[in-house]
């Protein structure tokens, strides 16, 4: 059963009583939520996401409530906090930001948590069981690129993690919504009129913030692994043409090294892994101006181009 | 007051007590113990107890992430604790001044079981305090900075506290602490440092690394606990500490005899009494009879005051469920009756209330409650 299969009520009256659990690739989440209006919009972005029924044996990851301020502030200024196994360390964001102060404490539980994986700072998409890894510092576009890219069919991973198991150096999926900011919403909406994309978030601490659908055929295979194949580091530059320009190994190795969440907390694991992915994979740097254009070039460069050498 | 099914608490020391039980519990409970041990920094620890009984790897896939996940970040805190060790003692190096580490560093560098997954936060360091300046002033040349600034607070720890304020490294955060003594200047208990220095032991494999003897290695755990402690935040892992500590050298020959004496010497009995006592009761530490009953004689604590302290402790040591947001009002009142405890162990009253009432003064105006981190 999938999370739109129940009604918006349903779904609300469940967030506000017994809470629902649900699964986003290989967590289990159980969301206990107060707004009416978070209900309807996660209802929207994350309808495709499989519940996990309350008698399964499955463990849950992340007990998560969203929870309105109590007092005064229940009317002035209302508030809501992100509890993650009772009270985090996070601020409260206004009430009706819940859905950002959600994907933002439950990306904040992932990086602080799942140390199982290493985690990198990139979005995530791959054509059959070859994926591209997009790393990129907040604003580099890599969200835009990977929401472009998502909509042209290719499998969404992840916009914010890459997940990669260091047993099997594989990737696993993590598709949630993608969180497109500022100039990127109407980038995104122009380039892709279907996409399904939620109300704009106005000044969030990453400016305005509107969070589109993950395609429903990414989630539905969110259990299929990838190889890691290539490693684009995007960069915007208006008027540029689209271009790919190699990258050598070892700054490739730092690069993946410097955007991983717990590449040091891992210790000599953490740099097997990073070892064994850049062995396995190219890098490049994709300098563009034109979305379009960008995602015809890497539709070009990963159908023609053999990956790299055993 | 006590119902007869199993609290929360019950269920996450079953799965520490016997970690092949676990396997066998339902669902939810593993859930619920999964959930407990987390939020008391206990995840890590509990999956090195399965792995030490080999019953990790027939657990499904993603609870084993889950211990997997914790296990990292404790084996990250283990390798900055050893690090630190190595820094402190090249800040050292020439200076003659001994390297006599305490608890939690104490536990990893000497390699007890116990110490397999718990999260050790910072390095403490028993020096003699005419040492103290020294010791500093090393530090100090080796990028240690002092946390707080505040004057109130260094006059807070200079006079009275048995440690100096807390320093912290300028580019590695890690935090350290200088005591002279196991318990505050203030305190009403006085264990004599010059006993501890004396019987430390080297660790071997770590040439200029000591700790504490077994024995008051062990003691300084009970008084942390027992006479410096609110049980409140860490009470849990600080009672657990003790069950592993009461468990490797409950091995040894004559141990007890020996922690009883040393107990005597140290003007320490009553607040082993106690921790004996709550180990067995509360944590389930097997402990002889005998050991038991010795430590009940030697202790000048009145009959009373273990009636009225045991389920005080127990109530407030042992954590509720996760989504019991507030305490109980016994609970509630309990922690509170333990905290005034607490500090009136550690302060004379003319002292104690200027100072609680300044605390609290700061904590309003700053709103610098506790807050519980992932």
């Amino acid at each position: 059963m999938r999370i739109c299969d129940l009604t918006p009520d349903e779904l609300a009256r469940r967030l506000l009583k017994t809470g629902v659990r649900w699964r986003a690739g290989p967590f289990v989440t159980r969301l206990h939520s107060e707004p009416r209006d978070f209900s309807d919009l996660f209802h929207r972005l994350y309808g495709a996401h499989r519940l996990v029924e309350a008698d399964s044996s499955e463990v849950t990851d992340f007990h998560i409530a969203l929870r309105r301020g109590r007092g005064v502030r229940r009317w002035w200024r209302p508030q809501i906090f992100f509890d993650l196994d009772g009270p985090t360390e996070l601020a409260p964001f206004p009430l009706d930001h819940a859905l950002p102060l959600f994907e933002w404490g439950f990306n904040y539980g992932i990086a602080r948590r799942s140390n199982q994986y290493l985690m990198l700072h990139s979005a995530v998409v791959a054509r059959g069981e070859r994926a591209v890894i997009l790393p990129g510092l907040p604003g580099s576009g890599k969200s835009t690129l990977c929401a472009a890219l998502v909509a042209r069919g290719w499998r969404l991973f992840s916009d914010e993690f890459a997940l990669v198991r260091p047993e099997t150096g594989l990737l696993h999926p993590l598709p949630r919504p993608i969180a497109l900011k500022n100039d990127s919403i109407d980038i995104i909406r122009a380039f892709h009129p279907e996409a399904v994309i939620g109300p704009v978030f106005p000044k969030t601490r990453k400016g305005n913030v509107a969070h589109m659908q993950p395609p429903a055929a990414s989630v539905y295979a969110e259990a299929e692994t990838a190889r890691p194949t290539w490693v684009i580091t995007p960069r915007f530059q208006p008027q540029a043409p689209a271009e790919l320009d190699p990258v050598p190994l070892d700054h490739g190795f730092m690069r993946l090294a410097a955007h991983s969440f717990n590449y040091e907390l891992m210790g000599a694991r953490g740099f097997a892994t990073v070892a064994r992915l850049t062995r396995s994979c190219r890098f490049f740097e994709l300098t563009y101006g034109d979305l379009a254009e960008a995602v015809a070039l890497l539709d070009d460069h990963t159908a023609q181009h053999e990956e790299a050498p055993p | 007051m006590r119902s007869a099914a199993p609290s929360p608490a019950d269920w996450l020391l079953r799965a520490w007590r016997a970690p092949d039980s676990f396997a066998g519990m339902s669902a939810g409970t593993q859930d619920l113990v999964l959930r407990l041990a987390r939020r008391s920094g206990l995840l890590a620890a509990l999956g090195a107890r399965m792995t030490r009984a080999s019953c990790l790897e027939t657990l499904p896939a993603r609870i084993q992430d889950l211990f997997e996940g914790a296990r990292v970040i404790a084996a990250d805190r283990e390798r900055s604790v050893r690090w630190e060790v190595n820094r402190v003692q090249r800040a050292f190096y020439g200076s003659g001044l001994p390297v006599i580490l305490l608890k939690g560093a104490a536990y990893h560098l000497r390699e007890l079981p116990m110490a397999q997954g718990r999260l050790t936060a910072d390095v403490d360091l028993l020096l003699p305090e005419a040492d103290l300046p020294l010791a500093e002033q090393r530090l100090r040349a080796h990028g240690w900075m002092t946390v707080t600034p505040d004057p109130y607070d260094q006059r807070y720890y200079r006079e009275w506290m048995h440690e100096l304020p807390p320093m912290r490294h300028r580019t590695r955060l890690s935090e350290l602490d200088l005591h002279h003594a196991i318990l505050p200047r203030t305190a009403r208990l006085h264990p004599d440092s010059a006993r501890l220095l004396q019987a430390a032991q080297p660790v071997t494999d770590h040439p200029g690394v000591w700790t504490l003897c077994p024995e008051d290695l062990v003691l300084h755990a009970v008084v942390h606990q027992f006479h410096d402690g609110d049980f409140s935040r860490t009470g849990l892992r600080d009672l657990l500490d003790l069950d592993g500590l009461f468990t490797h050298y409950g091995q040894q020959d004559a141990f007890w005899e020996r922690l009883l004496e040393r107990a005597r010497l140290l003007n320490l009995t009553r607040p082993l009494d106690h921790a004996l006592r709550c180990a067995a009761r509360v944590g389930r530490t097997p402990i002889p009879d005998g050991v038991l009953s010795a430590a009940r004689r030697a202790s000048p604590a009145s009959w009373p005051v273990r009636l009225l302290l045991d389920p005080l402790v127990t109530s407030t040591l042992l954590p509720r469920h996760p989504d019991q947001r507030r305490a109980d009002p016994f609970t509630a009142l309990a922690g509170w009756c333990l905290y005034l405890r607490a500090h009136w162990l550690r302060m004379p009253p003319q002292l104690l209330i200027p100072h609680l009432a300044r605390k609290w003064a700061r904590r309003w105006r700053f709103d610098v409650r506790p807050r519980r981190t992932v």
